[in-house]
């Protein structure tokens, strides 16, 4: 691997360690606005379009503290960390917040941002979760309307179609090249590890698209695949809005796993789905969500067309993943709520599966791994009896 | 220490027991309906049943069937259903427990977990559930639905609850979602019904209610009968006016009645059919009340201290609470699930042309507002009532009637110089309530007052 390689990983890694050290950086350097971004379908082409830098915010590996009281403690670690940061002063980097996503609990935590940083403007535009319904598409379109119109008030300045249209190659590009690297690992390629791969992504969620995509160039250009070896094949599932700790992801791979695909947010969910570049970009904007869906089913949407189970079976087939570590953030409801579906269907398929709940403070790594071990035994057995059953009489 | 409960009991408004009857009777025709060839519609959120009941549909109500599993202590089986189904018990105690019951009523549809057969076998179906049959009886007695409507405003797993009844049900029953703005007033002289956002909101959800009617035509092969809903909205109207006067009545000192009254007769408001024994039902409601004020007698033997409730009802815990409080001279007088919720703005109703104001109604469930306007609507209920203090219950499962508490909690403390207290519950999981935090909490509130009092020279 050259130091290119090496220099350019470590650069990404330090921004998605430190995104706020980032953006100060940014910000100094460049003398311009920076909008924070909640997940998970924020339209951030409109903000750099405008010529602000777009950050999508991460939960931080602070300790909640004087925040603590500001929601109730039966929400999720992400919102919870949101509130704690607002309240310590940690988002006055930002300028303003833009939300496009009607989860209660993270609008929970926006109100209390509104409370705590009163200075900077906070804009909330509703996409529709029911995709499915004849107004879908118009009502996807009005809010992405007003989200250009809403971005240029704030930036002071028009948002431009032909600014659009360049931003969304741009994020394209950046989007193309990431997946890339998730289609070599699903068709074998275990040159880079479940925690690389998730600095790769955030730091796209974080960094100017520029930036990151030039950065990215030198990783793609530095590495030299690497075929997977016969540790067992997982699929990594869920964990909407954030981040799994690194902690986490390398807590599962010492148990003797290679992770061969994912349907995380910080992951492949991210980047699913790109842009459409020959229509008129808020028509395209518009279009892309309601798309991002069927390219990679959410449980926090509504829709009857699609299904995530299937989807999930789909992708455990074509990498050949030998099972599945649900990955769930402790409160989240439509999780919650989906998660018996998926777990019918892996049941019927015999995919074996495990859940894990995860929260903002606390990483019971032993306990992870007792876990994942007990379901690598169970698919040890299997291919045991796999081989077996394959011996010539 | 728990303080044992004593004979300070409340003294519960009498209707409510002729209201308690009407409600028996709504569910046992639910439970009937395919005896009467009638379409069933099963629904979650808003109160669109005036819709189904012009359309001559058998409506049914998934939170109101939970709570009321709830509140007659009947809601395990049906959790426990869903538990085995695999819902992780952090999940809306509702949804659980309705989706619990969609579970049992497919078996028991499809005969595969007939009651009876399987009394206290969970083997036998395959579900786990063990024992329990009479309460089972009940949980599975719902007939399955012709198809789902949805129509939730504020919490944002609405519609995905009744996204996974769909699949639930093997994707075999229609489904038509009214999506719901939240009220978030971005920009300055946006609030509540004011401002773009409102207006806007407003025909958004009016536009979608119309196409509601043409989907509910084609469900059931019949022309919507529009004069029927007209005059079911215009009970409605009437019904509600009376509910509000009644409830204004409460501000008055001893209050004559509590929010635990209007908690007894919220299903009446929420979900009975429109009629003209639900206007005679609420009139008697407020006659009851003005006959307490004429004779000056209040709800509690005793009220020293006067208090708002913010949050969902604990249905498990309905007439506990209300005896709790009452045991400490607390006269819990208002809280925003009675006062903010089912139709409580009947002046935006035009009995002529309803679908608008219909609409404006839902889209202000006290769940569907950001911080500031619930903060504003609190405030102003607190003063208007005088109350001493606010209780939250911080409920568990209910992330988005929970949502602006903290906040809230803080501007009372600020503004008005309120005391709060939160505890802890749920509204249809028991196992979140936990009385000693409620006794403590309490004492130390009331204990608070007390001192306030005296450094003001107040004798009570």
């Amino acid at each position: 691997m050259s130091g290119d390689f090496e220099s350019a990983l470590g650069t990404l890694s330090r921004v998605a360690d430190d995104p706020d050290a980032y953006v100060v950086e940014w910000k100094r350097r460049t003398g311009r606005k920076v909008v924070g971004a909640f997940p998970m379908n924020f339209p951030a082409e409109i903000a750099h379009a405008a010529g602000l830098l777009p950050v999508l915010i991460q939960e931080n590996r602070e300790p909640d503290s004087i925040g603590r009281n500001l929601l109730a403690e039966f929400y999720c670690g992400y919102t919870r960390n949101l509130a704690d940061s607002a309240a310590k002063g940690t988002f006055d980097i930002y300028d303003g917040f833009f939300q496009a996503d009607h989860c209660i609990q993270l609008l929970g935590a926006v109100d209390v941002i509104r409370a705590e940083v009163p200075q900077a403007p906070v804009y909330f535009g509703q996409l529709p979760p029911s995709l499915g319904d004849g107004w879908s598409l118009g009502e996807a379109r009005r809010t992405m309307g007003s989200f250009v119109e809403e971005m240029g008030r704030f930036a002071g300045t028009d948002v431009t179609d032909d600014a659009l249209r360049a931003t969304i190659t741009l994020f394209n590009e950046n989007r193309r090249l990431l997946r890339g690297l998730f289609a070599s690992r699903r068709a074998g390629d275990a040159a880079l590890t479940a925690t690389q791969l998730q600095v790769l992504v955030k730091s796209s969620m974080v960094m100017d698209k520029r930036e990151h995509t030039a950065l990215l160039r030198q990783v793609v250009a530095g590495l030299a695949a690497v075929p997977r070896d016969d540790r067992i094949r997982l699929h990594l599932s869920g964990h909407m809005c954030h981040a799994p700790k690194p902690e986490l992801l390398a807590a599962i791979e010492e148990c003797g796993v290679v992770v061969v695909d994912d349907d995380l947010f910080t992951g492949s969910r991210y980047i699913s789905t790109d842009v459409a570049e020959d229509l008129e970009p808020v028509e395209a904007l518009a279009r892309w969500y309601l798309q991002r869906d069927a390219a990679s089913p959410c449980p926090t949407r509504v829709k009857h067309e699609t299904d995530w189970e299937d989807h999930l079976l789909d992708a455990v087939e074509a990498s050949g993943a030998e099972g599945v570590i649900v990955l769930m953030v402790r409160f989240c409801e439509p999780h919650m709520l989906y998660y018996p579906e998926l777990r019918k269907r892996l049941n019927e398929r015999g995919v074996p599966h495990l859940l894990i709940e995860t929260e903002h403070e606390g990483l019971p790594v032993e306990t992870v791994q007792t876990r994942v071990e007990a379901m690598l035994e169970r698919i040890r057995r299997t291919r045991n009896q796999t081989t077996t059953l394959e011996v010539p009489a | 220490m728990t303080v044992p409960i004593t004979d300070k009991t409340p003294r519960r408004l009498e209707i409510n027991k002729a209201g308690g009857k009407m409600v028996a009777d709504y569910w046992e025709r639910i439970f009937t309906a395919r005896e009467r060839g009638e379409k069933v519609v099963w629904y979650n959120g808003s109160a669109v049943n005036p819709i189904f009941q012009a359309a001559g549909l058998a409506w049914c109500h998934g939170e109101a069937f939970s709570a009321r599993l709830a509140a007659q202590h009947l809601e395990v089986p049906a959790q426990l259903a869903g538990q085995e189904y695999g819902y992780v018990g952090e999940l809306c105690s509702y949804a659980r427990t309705h989706l619990g019951c969609a579970v049992l009523s497919q078996k028991r549809a499809s005969g595969a977990g007939q009651t009876g057969g399987w009394q206290g076998s969970a083997s036998a179906t395959g579900t786990g559930v063990i024992g329990l049959p009479e309460q089972e009886e009940l949980a599975s007695r719902l007939p399955t639905p012709d198809f789902f409507v949805n129509a939730y405003a504020g919490c944002s797993t609405g519609q995905q609850w009744d996204d996974i009844s769909f699949r639930v049900f093997g994707k075999q029953v229609p489904v038509f979602n009214v999506s719901m703005p939240y009220m978030w007033s971005n920009r300055p002289g946006e609030g509540y019904m004011v401002g773009e956002e409102w207006e806007t909101s407003s025909r958004y959800v009016r536009d979608q209610l119309r196409e509601l009617i043409t989907f509910i035509e084609e469900m059931t092969g019949r022309p919507f009968d529009w004069d029927a809903y007209r005059q079911n909205m215009a009970h409605i109207k009437r019904a509600s006016e009376l509910r509000r006067e009644a409830m204004a009545l409460c501000r008055l000192t001893p209050t004559p009645a509590t929010f635990w009254d209007w908690i007894a007769n919220v299903a009446h408001i929420n979900f009975l059919p429109a009629s003209q024994e639900l206007v005679d039902f609420f009139a008697a409601v407020k006659a009851e009340i003005s006959h307490r004020v004429a004779e000056g007698v209040g709800a509690l033997p005793s009220e020293r201290y006067r208090v708002y409730f913010d949050g969902f009802m604990n249905w498990n815990k309905l007439g506990f609470l209300a005896k709790k409080f009452a045991s400490h001279d607390v006269a819990v007088v208002a809280g925003r699930y009675n006062e903010h919720a089912f139709w409580q703005e009947p002046q935006l109703i035009d009995v002529e042309d309803p679908l608008l104001g219909q609409a404006q109604n839902h889209l202000l469930c006290p769940m569907n507002h950001a911080t500031k306007t619930i903060e504003q609507l609190v405030l102003r209920d607190c003063e208007n009532y005088n109350v001493d203090g606010i209780v939250f219950h911080s409920t568990r499962t209910c992330r988005a009637f929970t949502n602006p508490q903290r906040l809230v909690a803080r501007a009372a403390q600020k503004k008005l110089g309120l005391s709060s207290m939160f505890f802890e519950g749920d509204i249809a999981d028991a196992s979140f309530y936990k009385d000693e935090i409620l006794e403590s909490r309490l004492a130390a509130m009331l204990e608070g007052i007390d001192v306030r009092r005296a450094r003001v020279g107040d004798p009570r």
